[in-house]
This record gives structure tokens, C-alpha cells and sequence, in this order.
């Protein structure tokens, strides 16, 4: 069995994962989540949601009230597999009288790297992550953003087989954020698998292959983009005109009207130009004609609705 | 490698502490003003002969000629340079120093990545526990070995015994820091820490002074409760006191009121000083592997507390 688990795509094979806390804070309600080797996978959810607890028990920080599965083809906790795991935690707070290439050579040795490629390693990060003139200065002079600079370069240390980020580009500029991506993109070229935490969706659209969204406890939507988005696609024809004579022409083609946006579900080009049909033949001016896709903001908030935003109680039913 | 990495990682983190370099600087301090002090057979030299005090303390005849008494020489070392210096202060600030460490160690932010990797709990904890001991380790060496060479060189007298001091203060030290880790990890608490530990020191202290009185007053034994509950807590407790008649045995000093003129007192009271003297010496006489076993059993049930609590909770 074993075997062939080691053999599953699975990077990340998470079932059935509970956690309460004090018998009473029902963090985790039995979530599912698979991750395949080779893939960047963003986790996303609104606060209280549990996301971080999740990472948390993947890393062993935390204890699971009740897990199945495996991580990298092995039980989570697992030493020899920990030794293949790259970790950046949220809100991290380094050793302040470390030194840059300091800090990377303890975390590096704590999981078990040899000092030979420690020593290479150092160079190679720091220069990686822009640091490579601050190795020798103690971290408690540099920025919030070199700090996660150089958490990122911490979490690499160990040449990962998967790397679990929590908020990568928190503190970042936007630059810094963009060379964060093309280097998490490289990464998954190589063939690293990456977990991404991140409440930046816009920057979890531009890398992620496939996403998961928790909500209370549980996953309410998991898959790629274009699965979660498939059913918002739509398209919006603005105008200009009068659109009295002709309401009830397009709301038989199952049009929407928003004062000048008209809007068709669905990708049927047919019915897209049948509405034009009705709009020219009633002279209205067509300003632009354009598909539209809910963006991973639209599909979270649509999923997570009004409901509860904080961790479920034990014994009270599913939120929405 | 692991272990390695988290005591390394400790000693940084002492060098870091202005404290750690305010107790070097004090330690070369004392032996500077040790210098200044010089023992001739019948006076005392004080700053290179501008002044002398006439004295026979630290002088003994030997085939008619005067030398200087090591015994005495020792039990000014142990008594009053060791004992009320890196003994009470030098522990004092240590434990002071040294309390923050666990409780930044296990603070969110900080511990997660360390939990991450692949090294067993119970590992990560004990590896910081003997590193966080580095800076009491390093400032031991420092003072004992400048105070050894200066009674060495100035005062004439090398006391080889005197050198094993440094695992004395180090063993002290221990005693008292398992209770300063355990209330870090359950209360995540610099200040609870410092105040604990040094309460918890004050009533290892005082059992074992009181213990000790019962020796001195006979009559006290009469109270069997009392006697009985003092002598139990007393070996269970740790030692503190018993580092320093273990220094003095191994230095070859004599009791602390070999140094003190004899007091004007009423011969009743003169009795009770004579008879705590006596029990200070049988207490130096005591078992070294006996008094440490016990204590570090007292710190290896506390440690070991403090690990399952760090083993068990969700940072």
C-alpha cells in the first residue's frame, strides 16, 4: 500500500482532516484536499476559515484531531519527508541577532542539510531573493520586505520536493511581488510542487494551476480555474440607446439588462448574435461587445456568501 | 548537527544580550581589583604596597619560616569571592538573562518554522535547554579562570580544586533553570519566569537553612513533623547550598568563619556559633555523587514536564 502511494501523483493527499480545539472550536470539519507533484495549489478562504491551522498540521505544528493521507507519499509527521518540505509561516519572526546567511545556515541545518551544500546554498539564496549584499548584516536592520525575502529563501534551503508558503508576498512591492512569482514559476518548471496561502487572489489567478476554497472548516470548492469559473463565463454587450422597445425581444433570449450592460450566460455565440440582431435592428449603438469571467474574488465571495466567517462550533450545523 | 545548530544558535543569542557583556566586564573587574590585593606572610598588601594591614590570618609557620595559609587563601576564594559573586549575583542575572529565552523561542512566528523541520520535539527542546546554558557556561570559565590565575600569580597560591567551580555554578544553574523553562512553556511568560524561579530559589534556600538550623538546635527536633517534613523536603529540593561546601572541599578551603574575628559574645551564644561551624563542616564533608543525584533528579522530573507540556501543544 505503501508502495503504491509513493507511486500516486498525490504531492498532498489530505482526507478526512479534523481539528478541534478545547473540545469546543471545531477549526477543521473533515476537509479533503489533493495536490499534485508538480503543481502550484493556492489555498483560499476568508479569515477564521482554517486555512492556516491546515498548514499548520501539514507541518506538524499543530496536532490534527483526526487525519488520513499522506504527504509526499508518506504519514504527515513523517522525519524523512519534513527533511523535503520548504516552510514559510505567516507573520514569521526571525532570530533578530542572526545575520541574513546566519539565519539560513541554522534553518538549513535543522533540516538536516549538509554543511557543504549549506555553504553553496547561502550564496546561491541570497543572491535569488536580491540579499545577496545583505548576507553579512543582521536581519534586525533589514525590511519588512527582505525579511520576506529572505524567508523565502529560508523555506528553499533544503532544495524542496514541496514548498508551503503562507502569504509568500506579504510586505512585498509589487515588483518584489512580480519576482516572487516568476521565481515560484520557475520552481514548478523544475518540478517543485508549491502550497500557496495567500489572500492576494489576483496573485493566486496568475500562478496557480489548481485552488482550493475553504470555508468553515470545509472545502467548498476545489479544482482549476477554469473548472471553478466555468459556470460564470459570460458575455456583456454595453450600448447606447434606448432599450425600452426592445426589452421584451431580449429578455426571451434570456438577456439580463443593467442599464446599458446586457448580459448573456453562458458561451452560445448564437444567442450572443441574435441579441445584436435585435439590438441593430432597433438601431441601438453597440459601444463594445466583450466574454466575461468571474474572477477567483467573484467565485470567493459568491461562495462564501453571508455566512459565518469564524471557526464552527461543535454540534451547530453547516453554515450555508 | 541538529543539536548542534540550536546550542550555536544560543550562544548568539546570549552574545547578543548586553548583560552577557556587563557580567564579563564585572568579572574583569573583580580580578582587576583581586590584583590590587597582595597576601605577604604577617600583612596584607593593598595596591601594590600603598597600603599594609599586619596580620597572622593567612599566615602559618612551616620548619620556622612564614607561608602563606591555601586553605585560607581558598576559603577567601570560595566563600567570599566565588559564593557572593558568580555564586548568588552572577546566577541572579543569569537567571534574569536567560528567562526570555524560551518564552521567544516558543513564540508564534518563531517556533513554526523550527516544528517544521525534521527533528523530534522533544530534540528541539532539549537541544535549546543545554544551549541556553552556554551563557552561564562562558561566564563561569571567564570569572573562575581570570580569579584563578590572579590567587595564582598575586596571591601566591594555585588551587587546581578551585577550577571545578565551573561545573558547581553550572550544575546551580541548571537547578534553577528547569523551574525558569518549565513556567516559560506553561505560561509563556518572561516576567512569571524570573519571579518564579528566583521564589523557587528562595525556598530551596530556605529548606535547606532551615534543615540545617535543626542540626544547629538540636532542641528543634523535638517538633517531628516539622523535623521530618524539612529533612524530606531538603532531599528532594536541590541542594543549592551544597555547591558551595562541594567547591570548598575541592578547593581545600575551610569553613566561611575561619575568616571572621572571633565575636564578644556570651559563651551560650559562643556554643551555638561553635556547633553551626561544626555542622558547616560536616556538611562539607557530603557526598557528592548523593546531594548532585538527588537534585538533578528533582531537575530531570521538571524537564521532563516541561517537554511533554512543549511535545503536546499546538503553537
Amino acid at each position: 500500500m505503501e508502495g503504491i502511494t509513493e507511486m500516486t501523483n498525490w504531492a498532498v493527499d489530505l482526507i478526512d482532516v479534523r481539528k478541534t480545539y478545547s473540545k469546543r472550536i471545531e477549526a477543521l470539519r473533515g476537509v479533503n484536499v489533493q495536490v499534485k507533484r508538480g503543481e502550484i495549489f493556492g489555498l483560499l478562504g476568508p479569515n477564521g476559515a482554517g486555512k492556516t491551522t491546515l498548514v499548520k498540521i501539514m507541518m506538524t505544528i499543530v496536532r490534527p484531531t483526526h487525519v488520513l493521507g499522506t504527504i509526499l507519499g508518506r504519514p504527515i509527521g513523517h522525519r524523512g519527508k519534513l527533511a523535503r518540505i520548504g516552510y514559510l509561516p505567516e507573520s514569521h519572526r526571525f532570530p533578530p541577532y542572526l545575520t541574513g546567511a546566519q539565519l539560513l545556515d541554522y534553518y538549513a541545518a535543522l533540516a538536516r542539510v549538509p554543511r557543504a551544500t549549506r555553504r553553496k546554498n547561502v550564496d546561491r539564496l541570497l543572491d535569488r531573493v536580491w540579499l545577496a549584499q545583505w548576507g553579512g548584516t543582521r536581519i534586525d536592520k533589514y525590511s519588512k520586505g527582505m525579511l520576506q525575502r529572505l524567508g523565502i529563501a529560508q523555506a528553499l534551503m533544503n532544495d524542496p520536493e514541496l514548498l508551503v508558503l503562507d502569504e509568500p508576498t506579504d510586505g512585498l512591492d509589487p515588483v518584489g511581488r512580480r519576482d516572487v512569482r516568476e521565481l515560484l514559476l520557475e520552481l514548478r518548471d523544475k518540478g517543485t510542487t508549491i502550497f500557496l496561502n495567500s489572500h492576494l487572489l489576483s496573485e493566486l489567478e496568475m500562478v496557480c494551476d489548481r485552488v482550493a476554497i475553504l470555508v468553515d472548516g470545509l472545502v467548498a470548492r476545489q479544482g482549476t480555474l477554469s473548472e471553478l469559473t466555468e459556470h460564470t463565463v459570460e458575455y456583456r454587450i454595453k450600448v447606447h440607446g434606448d432599450l425600452l422597445p426592445v426589452v421584451d425581444k431580449l429578455k426571451a433570449l434570456e438577456a439580463e439588462l443593467d442599464g446599458t450592460i446586457i448580459s448573456l450566460a453562458g458561451h452560445d455565440a448564437a444567442k450572443v448574435n441574435a441579441v445584436i440582431d435585435v439590438l441593430r435592428g432597433a438601431n441601438v449603438l453597440i459601444e463594445a461587445i466583450e466574454p466575461h469571467r468571474f474572477s477567483l474574488e467573484d467565485i470567493l465571495v459568491e461562495v462564501v456568501g453571508g455566512g459565518a466567517r469564524v471557526a464552527h462550533p461543535v454540534g451547530t450545523q453547516d453554515a450555508g | 548537527m541538529q543539536l548542534w545548530a540550536l546550542i550555536v544558535d544560543s550562544f548568539r543569542e546570549s552574545l547578543d544580550r548586553k548583560i552577557f557583556w556587563v557580567m564579563a566586564v564585572i568579572s574583569i573587574l573583580i580580578a582587576a581589583t583581586m590584583c590590587c590585593i597582595g597576601f605577604e606572610p604577617g600583612k596584607i598588601v593593598l595596591f601594590f604596597g600603598m597600603w599594609e594591614f599586619d596580620t597572622d590570618l593567612f599566615t602559618t609557620m612551616v620548619n620556622g619560616q612564614a607561608v602563606i595559609r591555601t586553605d585560607r587563601i581558598a576559603t577567601l576564594a570560595v566563600h567570599y569571592i566565588m559564593d557572593l559573586t558568580i555564586g548568588w549575583g552572577g546566577v541572579a542575572l543569569a537567571i534574569i538573562a536567560t528567562a526570555g529565552f524560551f518564552p521567544a523561542f516558543i513564540e508564534r512566528g518563531s517556533i513554526d518554522v523550527v516544528l517544521s523541520k525534521p527533528m523530534a520535539r522533544w530534540r528541539v527542546f532539549l537541544g535549546k535547554y543545554i544551549g541556553s546554558m552556554v551563557f552561564v557556561f562562558v561566564q563561569a570559565c571567564l570569572f573562575v579562570l581570570l580569579t584563578f590565575v590572579v590567587i595564582g600569580i598575586r596571591w601566591g597560591c594555585w588551587i587546581p580544586g578551585y577550577l571545578l567551580t565551573v561545573p558547581l555554578v553550572l550544575l546551580l544553574f541548571s537547578y534553577l533553570y528547569c523551574v525558569s523553562v518549565w513556567v516559560a512553556v506553561y505560561f509563556r511568560s518572561t516576567v512569571a519566569a524570573v519571579l518564579l524561579t528566583l521564589g523557587a530559589w528562595f525556598v530551596f534556600s530556605g529548606v535547606q537553612t532551615t534543615a540545617s538550623l535543626f542540626d544547629t538546635y538540636p532542641s528543634w527536633q523535638d517538633n517531628r513533623t516539622a523535623y521530618v517534613a524539612f529533612r524530606t523536603a531538603k532531599w528532594v529540593l536541590p541542594k543549592t547550598h551544597d555547591i558551595t561546601y562541594l567547591a570548598a572541599k575541592w578547593s581545600g578551603a575551610g569553613t566561611s568563619d575561619e575568616l571572621l574575628p572571633e565575636p564578644d559574645v556570651p559563651d551560650d551564644d559562643m556554643e551555638t556559633i561553635n556547633r553551626a561551624a561544626e555542622v558547616e563542616r560536616e556538611y562539607m564533608k557530603v557526598n557528592p555523587l548523593l546531594t548532585i543525584g538527588s537534585s538533578l533528579l528533582f531537575e530531570a522530573v521538571v524537564i521532563m514536564l516541561a517537554m511533554w507540556r512543549f511535545s503536546r501543544t499546538d503553537y
